[in-house]
């Protein structure tokens, strides 16, 4: 079992750096990589969602629940999209993930993100920050009224919302910066645990010196 | 007409049918036959989801076999493709928690998902070099708040300058939080909006009606 | 001020280098420094610390494997703490890769409990796998667990499974913790479960998720929230459980100041030329 965890960070670690070399520039050593995640990937989704239909239809069927023969049949006729002159039969049940997952999505959002927000911003202006809360709401709200010219009273309401939007952006964007590094260190983690370090050295090294003699023969053009 | 009727008038009225059943449940007590259809229905929507992705991942596999086929540019990278893909489904077709299957994804897809993922990291601090200016009022508002905001995260950051904790907070709790807020609003009324033009069939693109439109020209 | 020019045209490669040997440093070197533990995630820990012995709740794990270094620590702790605290765990996934790393990080959990602490499979906690169809399969879930769910991840049936026994909608839930990672489902979770049924949720998300989800935090439709990395090296810290975290933490240091570096000297520079171009 250690062998086999072992085994697994290695090839971890080797595949990592297939996929960090696209910095240096597009290579076939990035491409292959891509598009062998590409294919492992595809053959994850297709085996897990069969499981599912598996489990919760034909499983379902075998115990007498005959209805789910309609599920299993509004799901083939998914599959006419394959076919041009057939499109419309996946019109069904294309009408019923639409129909009933815009539904749950409206009635839930009124709730909690049009009225709960609402509510939550209606408070009492006895503090800074609160008014700072009313006065950012309304404005970026208002921000998004693309129907109304910007004259007058409206022009100044549209640039404190573009204000309080800036500033969330801001916000956004420090964090995103923090996100990406917290990526790239997950994956460092693994690749210099003190047994496989000299293996992710190596491998660092080989894709090097193939990247420099495919560059060096002219048969990998780099970005300059 | 009747033509137009089955292959385009009855799945949006499905649709209309359906979405609004969703609604009404939600707001006023139903008879407990409509509430079992409704349970039905959704149960029906998450094996159809599973379906539509399997049917992307074929679409996907038909996209590369032509590659292969025509043999065009990077043709073999396909064949890469291909061969990843029929190993990883073989074996996870015969048992989802088939140990080998578990141990390809584990070591080779999830590593090269992560790295592929934090590749942002290095264009975003290239980015921040040679991109990221207070060229004017409005750029520099988003400078400072995200400078302030990442100096807050990482732990130095209060060793170097500890008022920028409090400020940091001070920021994403309120004026970003009313920002973000102002947005949510907006994007509840999107969806609001969106379901009533799908549900009077005004909006149809779901249905792929562009699609007739190119065919009938 | 050809000299500027030439520093701001640096080739982007050297850029990357550096990058890559400041972050890989303190993982070869790991410096621990003091910190501060974020408002959020202190409200976070609070509610869920909270929550009665007996209870039942549900964990939503969408950590996936690219966010499985900076959260799964969280989600791992989060488990930890609601066993050791004799709290009942159910736990499912609406991803496909999700569903992998939420069973990941029960697994890790259970290896860290104290003995004596009880934490069957079926009794004490339970993953019930993946469901597809996003915020549709989370109501489905929300109002009837059956419609959507017949066995676990296991492939055990649900009626087999002891502590699914009453379990049958949202009203069997104490509390939701929502590990979203990167999904963007944590409004999910808000719409279907404390919207119509009043359950509170907690949970945790990427870093850069997090201020997207404040209004909800400021609104108390959210209680508190683990914002990534550090978010979980808080929870690892404020639970007193050692973990992988705090080192990824500290490592966010080399690689912070030296954006923070770069935005400074790449300001600076741009605005030398300006002035000597006018």
């Amino acid at each position: 079992m250690m062998d086999q965890m072992l085994l697994g960070l290695i090839v971890g670690s080797a595949v990592s750096i297939g996929a960090y070399s696209v910095l240096i520039g597009d290579n076939p050593i990035s491409k292959i990589t891509e598009n062998l995640y590409m294919g492992i990937l595809g053959g994850y989704i297709l085996a897990t969602n069969w499981d599912f239909i598996n489990k919760n239809a034909f499983t379902r069927i075998q115990g007498g629940q005959y209805i789910y023969v309609l599920a299993i049949i509004l799901s083939l006729m998914l599959f006419t999209r394959l076919k041009r002159e057939w499109i419309w039969v996946s019109r069904y049940p294309v009408a019923l993930t639409v129909g009933v997952g815009l539904g749950l999505a409206m009635r839930a959002t009124v709730i909690t993100d049009f009225l709960g927000q609402i509510k939550a911003t209606i408070l009492p202006l006895n503090s800074i920050n609160n008014l700072i809360m009313l006065i950012g709401t309304v404005t970026t709200t208002a921000y998004f009224l693309f129907t109304r010219e910007y004259k007058g009273t409206y022009k100044y309401i549209n640039q404190t919302g573009r204000l309080f939007l800036l500033v969330a952006f801001g916000v956004a964007y420090g964090q995103t910066v923090s996100f990406r590094y917290e990526l790239v260190i997950g994956r460092l983690v693994d690749m210099l645990r003190p047994e496989v370090a000299m293996y992710t050295y190596a491998f660092i090294f080989i894709v090097a010196i193939v990247l420099a003699i495919g560059y060096l023969t002219k048969k990998i053009t780099w970005y300059s | 007409m009747s033509e137009r009727l089955i292959k385009l008038k009855i799945p949006i009225y499905l649709t209309t049918i359906l979405g609004i059943l969703m609604i009404i449940e939600f707001y006023f007590p139903m008879p407990e036959p409509i509430t079992n259809i409704n349970v039905t229905l959704r149960s029906f929507v998450t094996i159809v989801s599973a379906a539509g992705l399997i049917l992307g991942i074929i679409i996907l596999t038909i996209a590369h076999l032509r590659k292969i086929s025509k043999k065009e540019s990077g043709w073999y990278y396909s064949i890469i493709y291909l061969v990843g893909l029929v190993i990883t489904s073989a074996l996870g077709l015969t048992s989802v928690r088939n140990t080998t299957f578990l141990w390809i994804y584990n070591n080779m897809t999830a590593p090269i998902g992560v790295a592929l993922y934090s590749l942002t990291a290095f264009y975003i601090t290239s980015a921040a070099y040679r991109v990221f200016r207070a060229r004017n009022w409005n750029a520099a508002v988003l400078l400072v708040c995200a400078f302030i905001v990442f100096m807050m995260l990482i732990p130095v950051g209060a060793v170097i300058f500890p008022p920028v904790v409090p400020i940091g907070e001070w920021l994403r709790s309120y004026p970003s939080s009313a920002g973000f807020r102002g947005m949510i609003i907006g994007v509840s009324l999107g969806i609001i909006g969106l379901g009533v033009r799908v549900y009077t069939g005004r909006q149809k693109e779901h249905m792929g009606i562009r699609e007739e439109r190119m065919e009938a020209s | 001020m050809s000299m500027i020019k030439k520093l701001l045209d640096l080739d982007q490669r050297i850029i990357y280098l550096f990058l890559f040997l400041l972050l890989a440093f303190p993982i070869l070197h790991p410096v621990i420094l003091p910190m501060a533990v974020q408002d959020y995630s202190r409200q976070a820990f609070e509610f869920a610390d909270s929550i009665p012995e007996g209870s039942i709740v549900l964990i939503e794990g969408g950590i996936a494997a690219a966010t499985y270094p900076q959260c799964g620590p969280g989600m791992v702790a989060n488990i930890y703490h609601m066993l050791t605290k004799g709290v009942k765990i159910v736990c499912f996934s609406i991803g496909a890769e999700q569903q992998v790393w939420t069973q990941k990080a029960i697994d890790t959990a259970l290896k860290k409990l104290p003995p004596g602490v009880p934490a069957e499979n079926g009794v004490n906690w339970v993953n019930l796998g993946y469901i597809p169809g996003g915020e549709s399969a989370v109501a489905a879930f929300a109002n009837d667990i059956r419609s959507v769910v017949s066995k676990d991840y296991f492939g055990t049936p649900i009626d087999e499974i002891p502590l699914m026994k009453d379990v049958n909608d949202a009203t069997a839930f104490a509390a939701v913790f929502w590990w979203g990672g990167s999904e963007g489902s944590i409004p999910y979770g808000i719409r279907q479960f404390y919207g119509p049924f009043g359950i509170p949720i907690s949970g945790s998300c990427t870093t850069n998720e997090v201020p997207n989800y404040s209004p909800y935090i400021s609104a108390g439709q959210l209680k508190g929230l683990f914002g990534g990395v550090r978010g979980s090296a808080e929870y690892e810290y404020l639970l007193r459980l050692p973990g992988p975290a705090l080192g990824q933490a500290m490592a966010t240091n080399f690689g912070g100041l030296y954006w923070l570096t770069l935005v400074i000297l790449g300001n600076i520079f741009y605005f030398l030329q300006r002035r000597g171009e006018s």
